[in-house]
C-alpha cells in the first residue's frame, strides 16, 4: 500500500491525469507543520500552489531564492518536506530480483482452453499482461474470449469480468464449451458445475469510453482498499471489443481522443500488474483505402498491448482459423498456428 | 615555495594530452553496444532509438542492460561486461523481466561454456552460476510510471536513490534507460488544453469550465512542453553528478488523426502481413519529430529501427530481421540483426 494522502473519491476522470491525486499545498498544512502559511506564501510568489507545481519547477532555483529570504531555514525545511512527499508519488524502485520474484510468484499463465492460441502463446494468457486479438469480423475473436472466460472460471476458480460493448456475450456458448469433452455424467453434476462457472463470470454492459473508464476506476478504488483471498480474485478481464469504444472518439484533429485511449490502456495495464490479472481485449478491422482491411485501432494504439495476435478465418469454412503473433515480449513474432473452434 | 617554480608548475599544466586521453578513455570508455556498435558511445551521450512498435527497441535496451550489469570477469571466466548499475524507467508499462532474466542466464551459460572449452575441460558439467546471476539482476534498478507526474516525481527524487544503491553495490550507475519517452505524449498534449488547476481534482467537464485560472501568470502550465523541459533539466542535473549514458526509446507517432500517405499506400496494397511494421522512410520521421524542441536538442545520437521485409530461416521457424540506421550522426550503413532467445545477433 502506498503512503501519502490519497483521495477517497472515485471520480472516473482522475485516471486521466494522475493515478494518485496530488493535493494543493494548503491541504498539507494540517499534516505537516513545515508547510505553514509563510511557506505557502513563498511558494505562491513563485507560482507554486500544489505539489504538482513543484514537479515542473527547478528546485535548485527555488532553494537559491529561499536562501535570500529571512526565514530561509524554515523554507528549506519545507522544500525538503515537499520532496519527501513527492517521493511517495511514484511507484517503488525495484531491482531485477524483486521483479523476477513477483513475476514468478504472482504472474501465472492462464490457459485459454483453445489449444492453438495456448500453443502460440506458450501456455496462454499471462497475468499482468494485456493481450489483444485483432481480426476482421467472424475471425474468432469473440469465440476465443468466451472460451477463455469459461476456461478460467472453470479451471482456475477465478472470477472473470466480461465488459460487453456490443452484446456479444452468450451464456449458451459458455455452456457449450463447458459440456464438451466431459464424459457423460449425471444431469445434476452438469447443472452444478455450470452454475458454479456462471456465477464466476460477471458481465458489464459498457457502451462508451466514459463508462469504461468509470468501471475501471471503480475497480481500482475497490481493490485498493480490499484484501482478498487468492480464490475469489478476478483473474481475467475481457473487453469485447475495446475498439468499438475508442474509435468513435478518435475522429478529428484533437489530442483528446488519443489521450483517453492511452489513459484507458495505462489504467488496464496498471490493474493487470497490481492485481495480477490478465486483460484480453479485441480490436476489429475496418476497410481502409482501396478496400483493404486495417485494424480499427492503429498506429498509436500499437504501443499499448503486451501481446498482439492477428486472427483470420479460413475461407474454405470447416471452422478453421489462423492466428499469428504480431508482438510478444518473449516469443519471436511471426509465428502462426491453425486451429479449430467447435460449433 | 618560490614563485618561479609555482609559475612553471602552472605553465606545465596538469597532464599531457596523451595522459589526458588515457585517463578519459579509462574513466569514460567507449561503449560498443550491438546493434548500436557502428557509433562508439560514451557516458554523457543521449541516444534516442526511434521506431514503430514492434521494431526491437526494448530488445536493444535489454541487450545494453545485460552488458552493463555483467562483470568483466568473474571466477576466472570472461563476461566482458561493465559491472555497473542500470536505471530503467518503464513508461510504456510493458517491460517483461522474464525476457531480461532468460537472456542473462543464456549469456552467463554461453560464457561459461566457451571458457570451459578453452581450458580443455569437459563441456557437459557446466554449472549455472546462481550467485553471479543474482548479483547481476540486483544491479538492474527499475521503476514503473503510469503518468508524467509519476515520471517527474521519480526523476526528482532519484538522486538519493542513486546514492543509496551506489553505496550498497559499491559501483555507480552507468546507463539510464527510458522506455519510451513518448509514452505520455497524447495525454500531456491533451492536458495542456485543460484550464489550470484541473489536474489535482480530476477532470469533470462542468467543473472545468467553471474553473478560473488561479495563481496568475507565474504559474507554469503543466503541459507537454513543461514536462519535457523538466525531464531534460533533471537528467542534466543528474549527469553532472553521475555521468551516465542515456538511452531513450521513442515510438513513431502518426500526425493528428490522419494516417500518413505512406500508411495509406501500405494498407491499400492489401497485405495484412504488413501489420507488423512497414518499411518506412526514416528521413520522413526525423523531420516530423513531434517531441518538444527542448528534448530534440538534448539528443546527441539518434538511430532508427524497423522491421525489414526479409526473414531469416532458422531450423524451426522464420524470424523477422530488424534494421538499424543512424540518423544522428547520419550514416549510410544499414545494420541488420535478428532476435533470438539469448538476445540480439548481427547479420553480416
Amino acid at each position: 500500500m502506498r503512503e501519502g494522502k490519497q483521495s477517497d473519491q472515485c471520480e472516473p476522470f482522475a485516471a486521466l491525469t494522475s493515478s494518485v491525486a496530488m493535493p494543493p499545498l494548503k491541504d498539507l498544512e494540517r499534516e505537516f507543520s513545515e508547510v505553514d502559511y509563510n511557506f505557502q506564501q513563498f511558494c505562491a510568489s513563485h507560482g507554486i500552489l500544489s505539489v504538482e507545481d513543484f514537479l515542473v519547477h527547478d528546485l535548485n532555483v527555488l532553494v537559491a531564492f529561499a536562501e535570500q529570504h529571512p526565514t530561509s531555514k524554515e523554507l528549506k525545511q519545507g522544500i525538503t518536506r515537499i520532496l519527501s512527499i513527492i517521493d511517495n508519488h511514484h511507484q517503488p524502485w525495484l531491482n531485477g530480483m524483486k521483479l523476477l520474484e513477483d513475476a514468478l510468484q504472482n504472474k501465472h499463465v492462464l490457459s485459454t482452453g483453445c489449444e492453438g492460441i495456448d500453443l502460440l502463446l506458450q501456455g496462454g494468457l499471462r497475468e499482468g499482461q494485456l493481450t489483444e486479438l485483432v481480426g476482421p469480423s467472424s475471425s474468432g475473436k469473440t469465440q476465443i474470449c468466451l472460451e477463455a472466460a469459461s476456461n478460467v472460471a472453470d479451471k482456475y476458480m477465478g472470477a472473470v469480468m466480461f465488459l460487453d460493448t456490443c452484446n456479444s456475450f452468450s451464456p449458451r456458448r459458455i455452456a457449450c464449451f463447458l459440456t464438451r469433452g466431459v464424459s457423460p455424467s449425471s444431469k445434476e453434476d452438469k447443472k452444478r458445475s455450470l452454475e458454479r462457472v456462471m456465477s464466476n463470470i460477471f458481465i458489464y454492459s459498457v457502451f462508451d469510453i466514459f463508462a469504461l473508464l468509470g468501471v475501471l476506476q471503480q475497480l481500482e478504488c475497490k481493490w485498493r482498499s480490499q484484501v482478498y483471498t487468492r480464490d475469489n480474485q478476478v483473474k481475467l478481464l475481457i473487453i469485447d471489443s475495446i475498439s468499438s469504444l475508442i474509435t468513435p472518439i478518435l475522429g478529428g484533429n484533437g489530442a483528446n481522443g488519443r489521450s483517453l485511449m492511452i489513459s484507458a490502456g495505462l489504467l488496464l495495464k496498471k490493474l493487470a500488474h497490481e492485481h495480477s490479472l490478465s486483460v484480453l481485449v479485441t480490436n476489429h478491422m475496418v476497410g481502409g483505402e482501396g478496400g483493404a482491411l486495417k485494424p480499427a485501432l492503429g498506429e498509436s494504439w500499437k504501443s499499448v498491448p503486451h501481446v498482439r495476435i492477428l486472427l483470420s478465418c479460413d475461407r474454405g469454412g470447416n471452422n478453421l482459423y489462423y492466428a499469428s503473433l504480431l508482438k510478444h515480449p518473449t516469443v519471436a513474432s511471426g509465428q502462426a498456428v491453425r486451429f479449430m473452434i467447435e460449433e | 615555495m618560490d614563485s618561479a617554480t609555482e609559475l612553471r608548475g602552472w605553465i606545465n599544466g596538469d597532464e599531457s594530452a596523451k595522459e589526458m586521453l588515457e585517463r578519459v578513455l579509462t574513466e569514460r570508455p567507449l561503449l560498443l553496444l550491438p546493434p548500436l556498435h557502428r557509433v562508439p558511445l560514451r557516458v554523457g551521450n543521449v541516444v534516442e532509438i526511434v521506431g514503430s512498435s514492434p521494431s526491437g527497441k526494448t530488445q536493444i535496451l535489454v541487450q545494453a542492460a545485460i552488458s552493463c550489469v555483467l562483470p568483466r570477469e568473474w571466477n576466472g571466466v570472461y563476461y566482458g561486461g561493465l559491472e555497473r548499475l542500470v536505471i530503467f524507467f518503464d513508461l510504456d508499462c510493458r517491460f517483461d523481466i522474464l525476457r531480461l532474466s532468460e537472456s542473462l542466464k543464456l549469456h552467463i551459460m554461453e560464457a561459461n561454456r566457451s571458457s570451459s572449452l578453452n581450458n580443455g575441460g569437459p563441456s557437459e558439467d557446466i554449472q549455472f552460476d546462481e550467485e553471479l546471476f543474482v548479483s547481476c539482476m540486483k544491479r538492474f534498478l527499475y521503476v514503473r510510471c503510469y503518468s508524467s507526474f509519476e515520471f517527474l516525481a521519480a526523476l526528482k527524487t532519484m538522486h538519493c536513490q542513486i546514492q543509496k544503491e551506489s553505496e550498497a553495490h559499491g559501483v555507480g550507475v552507468h546507463f539510464l534507460m527510458i522506455d519510451s519517452i513518448s509514452a505520455f505524449y497524447w495525454v500531456d498534449r491533451a492536458s495542456a488544453m485543460l484550464p489550470i488547476g484541473v489536474h489535482s481534482i480530476g477532470w469533470i467537464p462542468e467543473k472545468a469550465s467553471a474553473m478560473l485560472p488561479i495563481g496568475g501568470d507565474k504559474r507554469k502550465h503543466i503541459s507537454l512542453q513543461s514536462v519535457a523541459e523538466t525531464v531534460v533539466q533533471e537528467i542534466q542535473k543528474l549527469l553532472c553528478v553521475q555521468p551516465m549514458l542515456v538511452l531513450a526509446s521513442k515510438a513513431t507517432v502518426f500526425g493528428d488523426g490522419s494516417i500518413s500517405s505512406e500508411a495509406k499506400r501500405k494498407w491499400s496494397s492489401g497485405e495484412t502481413s504488413d501489420l507488423k511494421t512497414s518499411r518506412m522512410n526514416p528521413q520522413k520521421y526525423s523531420c516530423r519529430d513531434y517531441m518538444p524542441s527542448v528534448w530534440q536538442s538534448f539528443i546527441t545520437h539518434r538511430v532508427f529501427v524497423r522491421v525489414s521485409d526479409d526473414l531469416v530461416d532458422s531450423k524451426h521457424q522464420t524470424m523477422p530481421i530488424y534494421e538499424t540506421e543512424w540518423l544522428l550522426p547520419p550514416l549510410s550503413f544499414l545494420d541488420k540483426f535478428t532476435v533470438k532467445d539469448a538476445g540480439i545477433f548481427m547479420i553480416a
